[in-house]
Parts: structure tokens; C-alpha cells; sequence
């Protein structure tokens, strides 16, 4: 029974998956280059597909898939369902490496970008986690609300750093999540190999969202696998920075939205997971490009007015009405 | 067998942790240990050391023969599995999931056949087969304290800890939770220690009772050794009162009614001795007797 409905389920999200894919490469400011005059060949038409439309949709999909498992991860290793890249200071943390990056060596290849974010993104997530193990906040929502803060004061060094070398407009521009931006957009491709240490490593995250003490009785090396969560976390977040800008609240409201169809066991579902992000992102995608067609939305502006909202509520649903994290909080505190 | 040699632990950064001071004990097989003591006085931590989730810090834990500290964590779980207060479940998985994890020791979760099996037993063991697809969210507090047990069986180690398991359960629950437990040992031939808070489940479920005070063995012995006023006023700082029911002691410690509860012992102390009372359940005895032959 409920495996036929998780069967169900799993092939809507893939229905979904496939016909939001193939609008994504229909729709572009040339209208009439399409699916079937790709198809038949149009010299034009190929050009644009391979070097525009398919990078694109692919981007969106990795970054989205990434960024959803990124945010699984950092749920599972802090236990507490309100953690993100965004709400971490990972996100503003890989900024203010690019930044840096940019200040220290001007314009440099992509990957030596990716690095710098990558450091800062590490290094600013692991003092974020540092800070709040020894805190030992009870009330699960206070976190992500420190860890915004959090990233206000990283994102402020980052303002600082630009008005001292004028570099504001640089600064904007890394700042704005865009799929238009062709520039290292080979760099999101970096995701699929953190998504494959995911996956195969996905009991094992699983494990450790049930507790420190949990993950050791059934023998599992707890600062190991952290370790590598951190990792992945920071790898996804910097690659996708660099190659795409932020994706606010991707790594928040995904996992909510999956774990509350699919549960928490992340061998089951880590699929579904990222194809669910995939979607979701890709509708967002396709709504800022056609909105003001032939131009296109900010699809930051897209996600943050879509994702705000869907935050809003698991936020609000966190303080008041949540039944689970309410009680779950309660007896902790018991 | 786990023998524990002259562990100290002093205090540590983590506040929950208490200290040890200067503790030997050898766990009996087969039996039902009880931890039992004031809070602060150090029963959990003497666990997570046993079970080197707390590495000792002087002195040695020694499983069969080998210092725990010496085994890789993996081997360990093969060994001893510890079941911890779970209060903070924001986790969705199923009862399977859960109890699937309990093969991680052994198949670092890619299940073979052997695995399936276990875990089907233990299921079945634990009563859990209508249950398997629900969330741990979705089912009663017993029910969950059950799947845990459940992992812990799929876990298939000959040592059992758990850490205050009555903890959120209701008294049926409590019961019930206590059966389990004498199972484990009389059927399966499990070695299991249990923190009690409530000193009667102990006296009552408990082959060996370990009393603890600020961090040190203060007693140790079979029921009715330990739940004696002598040694349970100081461990507790509290006045208690033992009587006995089927001949294992039981504790009485509300103040307030002392002198009532005495009375009423004494009641029940007479029905105790026949030749004190009236002669007809005797009659009535002898009745009996006769139907049967």
C-alpha cells in the first residue's frame, strides 16, 4: 500500500522532471529556435541548444539538485531542520572568498574562484558550527535566525572589502543568482561528484541525524563522516556561487518539502530529493524567463519571492504551530 | 565479559558528564544489572565509559579480555550496543528504516539476505509487523521505545546497555518495557545493564544492583542486599522503608504518610501468618484440594 504510493509519487516528481526539462530547453529570447527545429537539424538551431539552452537547463539541474542535498546534509549533521547553506553563512561566506579571489588576483579562471569559495566556505561554515555546538541552543529556530545573522556580518566584510577597493559593482553582480550568465557555467558540472559521495555515503548521513551517540553505538566515525558532510556542503555551495550566483532557501525549503513526502532515510530518498529541487528550480527558471519575455527575471528575485514565502511558513509553523519540533523541543528541554 | 578496572574520570568540558572516581566492577553475564543512584552520581557516564563512548581517562574498560579503548569502534558495536535517550526525533524515518540501521555494524548498510533475516526477526520478536511503514513520529512513545529495542536486537550483540529506557513512558509501558528486558536475558541470553530511576523496577526486574554515590560504587549485590534502608538512606539522602512482596523488597519513600504505610504493612503481615487469622481459608483450601483429587 504505502509502497505503491511512494511508487506513485516518486513517478509524478519524474513526469514532472522530464516535462519541465524539455520546456526549459524550448524557451529562449529566439523564439523560433525549438525542440523540432533542433531536431531537423537547423545549423542555428544546434548552435544555440549546445551552447546555450542545454548548458543552461543542465546548470539549473545540478545546481539545484546539488544545493538540495547540500542542505539535507547540513539538516542532518546539525539536527535541526531550519539549517542551510543560506542560513549558515555559507553562502555569504563563499561570497566574500570570491570576492577576495577577485580583490587579490583580478580576473582569474574559475576553478582558482571555486577555491577561494571553497576555503571560505568551508572555514565559515565549520566556525558557524563550532559556535553553535558550544552554545547549546535548545530552541531549534533560534539557530538558523543566529546563522542569518551570521551571514549579515560575513556579507558586511564583504560590502567593507568592496568600498575599500571599489569593487561594488563586481560584488553586485556575484551577488545576483543567474542562469544568464555563461561565464563559468562548466564549474556547476564540479557538483556531480559531492552528489556521488551523497549518494553512496547516504546511509551514513541518515545515521548521524540520529545523534552523536547513536551514530557510535552502531560504530560509525561521527567526526568523519561530519567532516566529509562539511565538505560536500562546501563544495557544492562554492561551485554553484561561482558558476550561478546564490540560490537562497534551496537547501531550506527542499529537504522540508521531500522528508515530509518521502522521510528522512536518505537512501531511499535522495533521489527524489534532488529531483524535486531540480523541478522546483527549473519551474522558477522557466517562470523569470517568461515573465517578461523576451527578457529575462533575476531568477534570485524568482526563488527568493517563491522560497521566502514557503520559509515564512515553515518558520512560523517551527515557533507556533509545529506540533513535532514543539514537542521534540519540549522534551529535550525535559 | 566486560570487567571495569579503576576508572576515574574527572570533570570534563561537557557539562552532563559527572565524574567517576576509583570504579571496579565485573558485569555478570546473563543477568540484569540496575544502575541505580541520585542524579549526579555519575550512573550514565559510567555507561558511556563502559561502552567507550567516553573513552576512560585512567584505568581500563575491558571487553573480553581486550581494553575497549584498543577495538575499533566498529568491532565494538558488534559487541555491545547502547541505547541512549532519544528526546529529539525531528527525523522521519519508518520502523524499518530504524531498525535496518541496526545492521550497520555488520553490513555498513548494504543489507544481504542474512541481514534481511535479522531484521525480520527482531521485528516479529518485538511485535512490530503491523507498524514497519509508519514514521517514528506517528506512533506511541512505547511503541517507539519497542523499534528501538527492535534495532538493538538487529544490532545482535551478546551486551546490551541502555540508559534510562522507562524515561516518557507510562507505568503499562514501563512494564511491559522491564518483561521485554528480563526476555532478552532469559531467552536470547543477553548481558544487559539498565539506569533506573525508579528503584522498584530495579528491585523488582534486577539480578544485581549496583548503587552509586557522587561518582563511586557505594554498593553492590543481589536485591536484597542493596534495597536496604542502610544502604539506599544515604545513596538517596532520603528516609526509605522496605517491605517485601513475593519476596523481592520493595520501597516505600513518601514521607509524608510514613506512619500510615506502617500500619498498613503490618496489615498485610498478618495475612502472611494463617494461624494468626481465621480459619476459613483453610475450609477453603482443603475444598479445593479435594475437587483436584
Amino acid at each position: 500500500m504505502s509502497l505503491l504510493r511512494r511508487q506513485w509519487k516518486r513517478i509524478t516528481i519524474l513526469v514532472a522532471f522530464v516535462i519541465l526539462t524539455l520546456l526549459s530547453l524550448e524557451v529562449g529570447s529566439m523564439a523560433d529556435v525549438s525542440l523540432s527545429s533542433f531536431i531537423h537539424g537547423d545549423e542555428l538551431s544546434r548552435f544555440i541548444f549546445i551552447h546555450s539552452r542545454l548548458p543552461r537547463t543542465l546548470a539549473v539541474i545540478l545546481a539545484a539538485a546539488g544545493l538540495s542535498v547540500a542542505g539535507l546534509i547540513m539538516q542532518s549533521i546539525s539536527r535541526n531542520k531550519f539549517m542551510s547553506p543560506t542560513t549558515a553563512g555559507t553562502t555569504d561566506a563563499a561570497a566574500l572568498g570570491l570576492l577576495i579571489s577577485f580583490v587579490f588576483l583580478g580576473h582569474t579562471s574559475g576553478y582558482v574562484q571555486a577555491v577561494f569559495s571553497f576555503v571560505f566556505a568551508l572555514v565559515g561554515t565549520l566556525l558557524f558550527t563550532a559556535v553553535i555546538n558550544r552554545l547549546k541552543i535548545r530552541e531549534v529556530v533560534y539557530i538558523p535566525l543566529l546563522g542569518l545573522m551570521y551571514g549579515g556580518v560575513i556579507a558586511a566584510i564583504s560590502t567593507a572589502l568592496s568600498f575599500q577597493t571599489e569593487t561594488q559593482t563586481v560584488l553586485n553582480q556575484f551577488n545576483l543568482g543567474t542562469f544568464a550568465r555563461l561565464g563559468n557555467f562548466e564549474l556547476v558540472y564540479v557538483v556531480v561528484i559531492p552528489l556521488i559521495i551523497s549518494v553512496a555515503y547516504a546511509t551514513k548521513f541518515s545515521i548521524i541525524g540520529l545523534g552523536a551517540d547513536f551514530a557510535k553505538n552502531l560504530g560509525l566515525n561521527y567526526n568523519r563522516v561530519v567532516g566529509l558532510g562539511l565538505i560536500i556542503i562546501a563544495l557544492i555551495s562554492a561551485s554553484t556561487f561561482v558558476a550561478v550566483g546564490p540560490l537562497p532557501f534551496i537547501g531550506l525549503i527542499i529537504p522540508n518539502m521531500t522528508t515530509s513526502i518521502f522521510g528522512d532515510n536518505l537512501k531511499r530518498s535522495i533521489i527524489d530529493l534532488m529531483l524535486f529541487g531540480a523541478c522546483f528550480v527549473l519551474f522558477c527558471d522557466i517562470a523569470s524567463r517568461l515573465m517578461i519575455f523576451p527578457f529575462e527575471m533575476n531568477i534570485s528575485v524568482t526563488i527568493s519571492v517563491v522560497g521566502g514565502v514557503i520559509f515564512m511558513i515553515y518558520l512560523l509553523r517551527g515557533m507556533y504551530g509545529g506540533k513535532k519540533t514543539r514537542s521534540a523541543a519540549a522534551k529535550s528541554r525535559g | 565479559m566486560i570487567e571495569v578496572k579503576n576508572i576515574s574520570q574527572s570533570y570534563s568540558r561537557q557539562s552532563d558528564n559527572e565524574t567517576l572516581s576509583d570504579i571496579n566492577i565485573t558485569v555478570r553475564e546473563n543477568t540484569i544489572t540496575a544502575l541505580v543512584g541520585a542524579n549526579g552520581a555519575g550512573k550514565s557516564t559510567l555507561l558511556s565509559v563502559m561502552t567507550n563512548l567516553l573513552p576512560a581517562k585512567s584505568g581500563q574498560v575491558m571487553l573480553d579480555g581486550v581494553d575497549v579503548r584498543k577495538i575499533k569502534t566498529s568491532e565494538i558495536a558488534k559487541k555491545v550496543a547502547f541505547l541512549k535517550q532519544t528526546h529529539h526525533l525531528s527525523i522521519r524515518i519508518t520502523i524499518k528504516d530504524l531498525v535496518e540501521y541496526g545492521r550497520f555494524p555488520h553490513c555498513g548498510g548494504r543489507l544481504k539476505d542474512a541481514d534481511k533475516e535479522k531484521v525480520a526477526e527482531a521485528i516479529t520478536y518485538m511485535n512490530l509487523e503491523d507498524l514497519v511503514d509508519k514514521y517514528l513520529d506517528e506512533i506511541s512513545g512505547g511503541q517507539r521505545q519497542r523499534a528501538f529495542i527492535a534495532m538493538i536486537l538487529a544490532q545482535d550483540t551478546p551486551y546490551i546497555f541502555l540508559d534510562e529506557p522507562l524515561n516518557n513512558l507510562d507505568i503499562k509501558y514501563s512494564v511491559e518495557m522491564m518483561k521485554i528486558v528480563g526476555k532478552l536475558v532469559s531467552d536470547l541470553g543477553k548481558t544487559v545493564v539498565v539506569v533506573l530511576h525508579d528503584i522498584n523496577f530495579a528491585a523488582a526486574y534486577a539480578g544485581h544492583i549496583i548503587a552509586m554515590k557522587d561518582g563511586k560504587v557505594y554498593k553492590e549485590g543481589a536485591p536484597l542486599d542493596v534495597i536496604t534502608p542502610e544502604v539506599l538512606d544515604p545513596v538517596f539522602d532520603h528516609n526509605f522503608h522496605i517491605t517485601k512482596h513475593d519476596g523481592r523488597p520493595i520501597c516505600l519513600y513518601y514521607d509524608h504518610s510514613m506512619k500510615h504505610i506502617h500500619n498498613h504493612g503490618d496489615h498485610v503481615h498478618m495475612h502472611e501468618h494463617p494461624h494468626e487469622d481465621s480459619d476459613v481459608p483453610h475450609a477453603h483450601q482443603k475444598e479445593v484440594r479435594s475437587e483436584i483429587n
